[in-house]
């Protein structure tokens, strides 16, 4: 999805959200914490390492998203075209059986307090769904800093499906540790 | 009749006897509404222009104020009626706020249509003024609840009204709702473990 119009990429994140809340209200939050804090059966993340690692993203780009937004006003723009870099990077990171190095700064810890864990990761959730309704009214391809170079800046479109695709790709990796 | 107003009607004739009458005219003055989940239905400020009936999904009123201190005064869900009552029917500024929690559909009425059909159909009114005083009833009970009961007991009374809100609602709020700190939401409902 290279281009879109701004109201159908909108309204395809705001249902990916939905749908990331939906399993954190209905599962996670009411698993007890030692199956919260166990490791996958691979020694790889437990499900509150994966959001702990999506809370760094969130605590890096929610309040840049939300500047992004404020920042501009009113544009009529009715098509999104992804940047080359943007478009890669959300492609990218988009669930698959490819895996990435977790980057400095947000490698997730492991003596979590795990409910906590959730219990943000849910507040960041409903933020980001507040920024998405508002977007409807702000220009999609002003540039956001991004949280791994200060070099490079991407169009908040772009911003909004990378994070919304990584939050996917974690969650599913998640959802593995209970299945 | 669609579904939604079917379940309007059980829940007013659980109130009382309503001819087929009064019925039909009551049903024509509904429309439907849905909203996605954390919109905000009604503000704080505003007279609240609208009476909803939850067809599906959870909400919350609550109060918030500048110094950030926030109350959950009560959770709406099917089938039952929502917005802000007193704003609406008083027609003064809300106090509150009134947001979805869940993805919601509602069936929604405005004051004026509703104030219109109840000043010529005396037995309506006297069923919507049933309505109220079972609202008031719940208010007084849950004031009892908040002065006497320990937060455990508050905590399973609410599950007891509402057994699948720990699934469909963030803990934050039902937290809030009870009086407790939110992060000691969890230790409660280990203790509890239902």
């Amino acid at each position: 999805m290279n281009a879109s119009t701004k109201i159908d990429l909108l309204d395809h994140l705001n249902s990916r959200v939905q749908r990331h809340l939906d399993i954190a209200v209905s599962k996670f939050q009411n698993l007890d914490e030692s199956t919260l804090l166990k490791p996958s059966s691979t020694g790889g993340w437990s499900i509150a390492q994966c959001l702990d690692h999506l809370n760094s993203y969130g605590d890096f780009y929610l309040p840049e998203i939300k500047e992004a937004i404020k920042s501009t006003q009113g544009s009529p723009q009715g098509e999104f075209r992804s940047g080359w870099l943007g478009g890669y990077f959300a492609k990218m990171m988009e669930p698959s059986a490819k895996k990435y190095k977790a980057l400095k700064g947000h490698i997730p810890h492991s003596n979590l307090d795990a409910h906590a864990v959730i219990a943000k990761f849910i507040s960041q959730q409903e933020d980001l769904l507040k920024y998405l309704q508002l977007a409807v009214l702000a220009d999609l391809d002003i540039r956001v800093p991004i949280s791994i170079s200060n070099l490079i800046k991407l169009k908040l479109g772009d911003v909004l499906k990378f994070l919304i695709a990584h939050n996917e790709r974690h969650i599913q990796q998640a959802l593995r540790n209970i299945q | 009749m669609n579904e939604e107003l079917l379940r309007l009607k059980q829940l007013l004739n659980g109130l009382g006897p309503l001819s087929d009458d009064d019925w039909i005219a009551f049903s024509l003055i509904w429309e439907p509404f849905s909203a996605k989940r954390k919109e905000l239905i009604t503000v704080a400020g505003d007279t609240e222009k609208y009476l909803y009936f939850v067809v599906e999904g959870v909400q919350r009123v609550y109060y918030f104020d500048e110094q950030g201190r926030e109350a959950t005064i009560v959770f709406t869900y099917a089938p039952s009626f929502g917005g802000v009552i007193d704003s609406l029917l008083l027609q003064q500024p809300s106090k509150y706020f009134y947001e979805t929690l869940t993805t919601s559909i509602f069936l929604k009425t405005t004051f004026t249509e509703l104030n219109l059909l109840l000043s010529t159909r005396p037995a309506l009114e006297a069923l919507v003024f049933k309505g109220v005083v079972q609202v008031l009833s719940g208010v007084l009970e849950r004031v009892t609840e908040l002065q006497c009961f320990t937060s455990e007991e508050k905590f399973r009374r609410l599950l007891f009204r509402s057994p699948h809100i720990l699934q469909l609602v963030p803990h934050k709020y039902l937290a809030n709702y009870i009086g407790i700190d939110a992060t000691n939401f969890s230790k409660l409902i280990n203790r509890i473990k239902l």
